[in-house]
């Protein structure tokens, strides 16, 4: 008999419908109201894919260093879920930031992949996180695995300012931040609309994921109090009865 | 004892070790001469091209050279109750730094090794500048490879997990050390951020380190 399925929290059912708002007005404002980017063309829209994807992913090696230094400081197992869901989103998210360049390099460098600093720092960057990841696995017991992810994911925050600021630093194709920038470009107010819609969708998107996955943690961990637990068929056991 | 004699008695019992199995005189060093001469003939032989590839081959083998540095500084803990007794004898701050300050010598000799290949085959004169990137970047990497090392040595499984964590998280010590050692490129901003990464490396690892040795 399969388990009844269990109804969304009403914080998740918020998350779910604000993600999809966004998303929706999000698509329609970059496909449809921004106009193509004059040196670029279409294949400039991938942006408002590609710069929400590296926005997460940021966000999320962000979390890993906060709840890495919350669980090292507290030894709660919350703070190590939260910091392994937080690193398997931005693995995630950096994988496909990676993939959707590579998409918007090919039209417009005419190359999938070019030896180009922020490109390069952003592969050793996935692969940092997808150390910190198999680092999981090291420890005999659940407490030794999260003390040396929490190591690890402090330790491999640094590589995130070098792949920030790489465009800065170095002479390279990629272009600079548009927005995060001491000295802005100027963008179009549809583009910009655009971009801040789609940011937004990912990142209600992404903690609502994330939310997902710590709770899913915890039920793996046995770590959920009873009114979190599925709500299956109940057996009532009365005094004298057999069972 | 205080702190810094149990620091320099943890150096001295990692250079007896050293002297007693010539681990990284007989491993290390023969690996970063095969991987200096190679890099030529892979690059060479134009003149210009291997000037240019100088640099990066040098901080190329000392990251490659934080594989064996660790395993060889790390053997003798391998056995068992050899974490317990060091536990015992030491302070996690003293351990941490004797530690450090061995591998710190191990990555010192490899880069200094590495650099005097670079200068007579490859024909070229490295700047000042690269001798800064000599002291911070194998600083800085040999923080990060005490601090990984301990943490995959002290585990049952996965130890080859040991490259794949140190050589990506060394990324701006290649990096800054590479353009420091290349002639033309100045110099300020590259020490900064070797600067910048060595003090962050150094502090994060000296915090977490007692973490790893817990039981």
């Amino acid at each position: 008999m399969t388990p009844p399925r269990r109804r969304p929290r009403l914080p998740d059912r918020v998350l779910a419908v604000g993600a999809a708002l966004t998303s929706g007005a999000a698509l329609v404002v970059a496909l449809a109201i921004a106009p193509p980017d004059a040196m670029q063309g279409q294949a400039q829209r991938l942006m408002y894919v590609h710069v929400p994807a590296a926005w997460l992913a940021y966000a999320c090696f962000a979390l890993v260093l906060v709840a890495s230094v919350a669980y090292l400081l507290r030894r709660d197992l919350r703070w190590d879920r939260r910091a392994q869901a937080a690193g398997e989103l931005g693995v995630g998210m950096t994988a496909l930031a990676i993939v959707l360049g590579s998409l918007w390099g090919r039209p417009v460098w005419g190359t999938w992949w070019v030896w180009d600093p922020r490109l390069v720092t952003t592969v050793v960057l996935l692969l940092v996180y997808a150390g910190y990841l198999s680092v999981r696995g090291l420890g005999d017991d659940r407490d030794t695995g999260a003390r040396r992810a929490a190591a690890v994911g402090i330790l491999g925050f640094v590589n995130v300012p070098v792949v920030h600021f790489s465009v800065v630093w170095w002479r390279t194709l990629h272009q600079p931040a548009t927005v995060l920038s001491p000295d802005p470009a100027p963008m179009d107010a549809r583009m910009a609309l655009a971009l801040l819609l789609a940011v937004v969708a990912f990142s209600l998107a992404g903690w609502l994921v994330l939310r997902r996955r710590v709770r899913a943690l915890a039920e793996h961990d046995g770590a959920l109090p009873p009114q979190d637990l599925p709500a299956g068929p109940r057996i009532v056991v009365r005094a004298g009865a057999r069972p | 004892m205080t702190t810094t004699g149990q620091t320099m008695a943890v150096l001295r019992r990692e250079l007896a070790i050293e002297r007693a199995g010539r681990e990284v005189l007989t491993t290390t060093l023969p690996l970063t001469a095969a991987f200096v001469v190679l890099a030529g003939l892979a690059f060479g032989p134009v003149p210009r091209d291997l000037a240019s590839t100088a640099g990066g081959t040098v901080w190329l083998a000392v990251l490659v050279a934080t594989v064996p540095v660790a395993r060889a500084l790390l053997s003798a803990e391998l056995t068992e109750d050899a974490w317990d007794v060091m536990r015992g004898l030491t302070t996690p701050g003293s351990l941490y730094a004797g530690k450090l300050l061995a591998v710190w010598a191990a990555l010192g000799t490899v880069w200094v090794l590495a650099s005097g290949l670079v200068i007579v085959l490859f024909g070229v004169e490295p700047p000042a500048a690269a001798l800064s990137a000599g002291v911070l970047g194998t600083l800085a990497l040999a923080s990060l490879t005490t601090t990984v090392g301990v943490l995959v040595a002290s585990g049952a499984r996965r130890r080859g997990l040991l490259p794949a964590l140190v050589l990506p998280a060394g990324l701006p010590a290649l990096l800054a050390g590479a353009q420091l050692s290349t002639p033309g490129v100045p110099a300020l901003p590259w020490v900064v951020l070797l600067t910048s990464y060595a003090a962050v490396v150094l502090s994060a690892s000296w915090a977490v380190f007692p973490a790893l040795l817990e039981e």
